[in-house]
């Protein structure tokens, strides 16, 4: 919400003001009054021995946050998620990343954590799809695997004793991605679904919503379980002839701003909404470079604020 | 005569440019000599501090900012982190806290006069450290980087209430925020939160960081000419203004944190 600099007409600020209002309206009135900032007590029943989670202390016998963010209470479990910090990663997220270096029999990646992620040449698939020891000439053909700089798809194995996360890539789905945008958002706009990865079949496009707040949205690739390494090679000329089509690359675009627009809105990435942002600026014949301007946020937010309010209309429709 | 006077484009300065300013400081003298209460240059009161705009998220690129503006101390903090440690890849189990100030060749009257204070970004980094729990974020480092856009007075301890702000914005554990006043010693008077020509004028000065809700200090700087009696009270004087200051804080991070919240 913050980063949103727009310039906003007359009449364009009075929309996004009123749909803006209108989603403050709508947001549960406890979502607000849970807001902390540091060092503020966190009101707690201390009869039910409570358990203090991440961004909480202890002062005096009182629970004390040390973020800013909002309480969040799971049965005796008293945590603060904060909004603004780095990805946390859990066990089992699907992450997208970034290579930054090649070190002995691993890659590290920068995934928006407060440290490098760990991919080991050992929890990987090779190429050949042949389950074996890995030997001193995979070692050393680690660059023709993953390059520097190249943007990988891998999900997370788990932490080491001294905190460092380590990754691992055991399904072709995982892997290098190419031909494609990847985008950072702020990674609480992303929650953990079954889904990770969608293949819009419609638009021909892959897009994956990494837990860490990198989106990739790119040419959709058929998986093959089994290919050898001299078909890849041959795929590889082949690739070169065959170009991205125009069609699937303005696809890609499309829905790459979409993803943008909603972000800077600050609203939960899901699929469904970025389809829809996409198939709402094609139908009112917005243009992929004008769905940055001022007119199709203000536009955004207006039919957010309607679909939220009709499904709370209907939730208490369905109460009553 | 007077076109070709006018066409030749020669032009009189007024005699008495820089007259205001130099007529400021002479009053300031005067006062002090006469060892009288007076209203100071600004129209406070020796007990008023500046305004305060306090400001969450100037810089998109970094994990956090802030902006404040007190007077005509503008002071922007970046926060950067908790990011890997590129220089020491040595093992620590705690992180560390990278701290840095530096100013604007604009920022003060005279071009590049502001450069030369280097203690800074230790001291910024002395305020900071006791409040920030460095222990939660192993091996990382945080980079705590202030520029001062333009120097009025007062400006470190303008620097470790921003970058506390930033802190917290950048959400990174802290035991509480850190905010910081300083007071000026002129004559028998103790000024709160001194403008770069009462500082210039000072026998002493005295900075405080304090944690209001935990009570603590996390630095105390006493320079200069100093009695007694006065120090406890400039003190006392300082921890309550940083608890006022501390409030504006609050303020600002929970407007951004239910905005954010939706």
């Amino acid at each position: 919400m913050r980063d949103l600099h727009l310039p906003l007409n007359q009449t364009q600020r009075v929309r996004l003001e009123a749909a803006l209002h209108e989603l403050q309206t709508l947001a549960p009135a406890a979502a607000s009054a849970a807001a902390v900032t540091v060092a503020d007590t966190i009101p707690v029943n201390h009869e039910d021995n409570i358990l203090k989670g991440h961004g909480t202390t202890d002062q005096d016998g009182e629970v004390v946050a040390t973020l800013c963010g909002v309480v969040e209470r799971v049965n005796k479990l008293v945590y603060v998620r904060t909004l603004r910090a780095r990805y946390k990663p859990e066990v089992g997220d699907i992450i997208v990343g970034r290579v930054i270096e090649i070190a002995p029999k691993r890659w590290r990646l920068e995934i928006n954590f407060s440290q490098d992620a760990v991919l080991m040449l050992s929890s990987m698939n090779l190429p050949d799809g042949i389950q074996r020891r890995r030997t001193a000439v995979d070692e050393l053909n680690m660059r023709s695997i993953f390059e520097e700089n190249d943007v990988v798809c891998a999900e997370v194995r788990g932490f080491q004793h001294d905190g460092s996360l380590h990754l691992q890539a055991r399904s072709q789905k995982y892997g290098k991605l190419k031909r494609g945008q990847l985008l950072t958002v702020p990674p609480y706009l992303v929650k953990r679904r079954k889904q990770h990865f969608h293949h819009l079949e419609q638009y021909d496009v892959d897009l994956i919503l990494g837990c860490n707040g990198f989106i990739w949205v790119g040419e959709h690739v058929v998986v093959n379980e089994i290919t050898t390494f001299n078909e890849d090679q041959e795929k590889l000329s082949a690739e070169v002839e065959t170009f991205t089509p125009m069609e699937t690359r303005k696809h890609i675009c499309r829905l790459a701003n979409a993803a943008r627009v909603l972000s800077a809105l600050g609203f939960t990435l899901t699929i469904e909404l970025i389809i829809q942002t996409a198939e709402a600026s094609l139908s009112s014949n917005v243009k992929i470079n004008d769905m940055l301007g001022a007119e199709f946020y203000v536009q955004t937010a207006e039919t957010e604020a309607k679909r939220r309010a009709d499904l709370l209309g209907r939730k208490k429709g369905g109460a009553r | 005569m007077s076109a070709a006077a006018a066409a030749s484009g020669t032009y009189t300065p007024a005699a008495e440019a820089g007259g205001k300013r130099r007529e400021k400081r002479e009053e300031l003298r005067r006062h002090l000599a006469e060892d009288a209460d007076w209203p100071r240059a600004d129209g406070r009161s020796i007990h008023d501090c500046r305004p305060a705009f306090m400001q969450t998220g100037p810089t998109t690129a970094a994990s956090g900012s802030a902006y404040a503006e007190f007077g005509k101390t503008k002071v922007i903090v970046s926060v950067f982190g908790p990011r890997e440690s590129k220089k020491a890849m040595l093992y620590s189990d705690t992180g560390r806290l990278n701290c840095s100030v530096s100013y604007t060749t604009f920022a003060t009257g005279i071009r590049g006069q502001g450069l030369e204070n280097k203690e800074y970004s230790g001291m910024l980094h002395k305020a900071l450290e006791g409040a920030v729990m460095l222990h939660t974020f192993p091996k990382t480092t945080v980079d705590v980087f202030a520029l001062v856009l333009e120097s009025g007075g007062s400006d470190l301890p303008i620097i470790i209430s921003c970058a506390s702000l930033a802190l917290a914005d950048a959400g990174i554990m802290m035991y509480d925020l850190v905010t910081s006043v300083s007071v000026s010693c002129l004559g028998k008077n103790v000024i709160i939160d001194p403008t770069s020509d009462e500082e210039a004028w000072q026998d002493g000065g005295l900075m405080v960081s304090y944690m209001p809700t935990r009570r603590e200090i996390t630095q105390l700087t006493l320079t200069g000419e100093w009695s007694d009696g006065k120090i406890t009270n400039a003190v006392e004087l300082c921890m309550d203004a940083c608890g006022k200051l501390c409030e504006i804080l609050r303020e600002r991070l929970k407007d951004t944190a239910v905005l954010e919240s939706e």
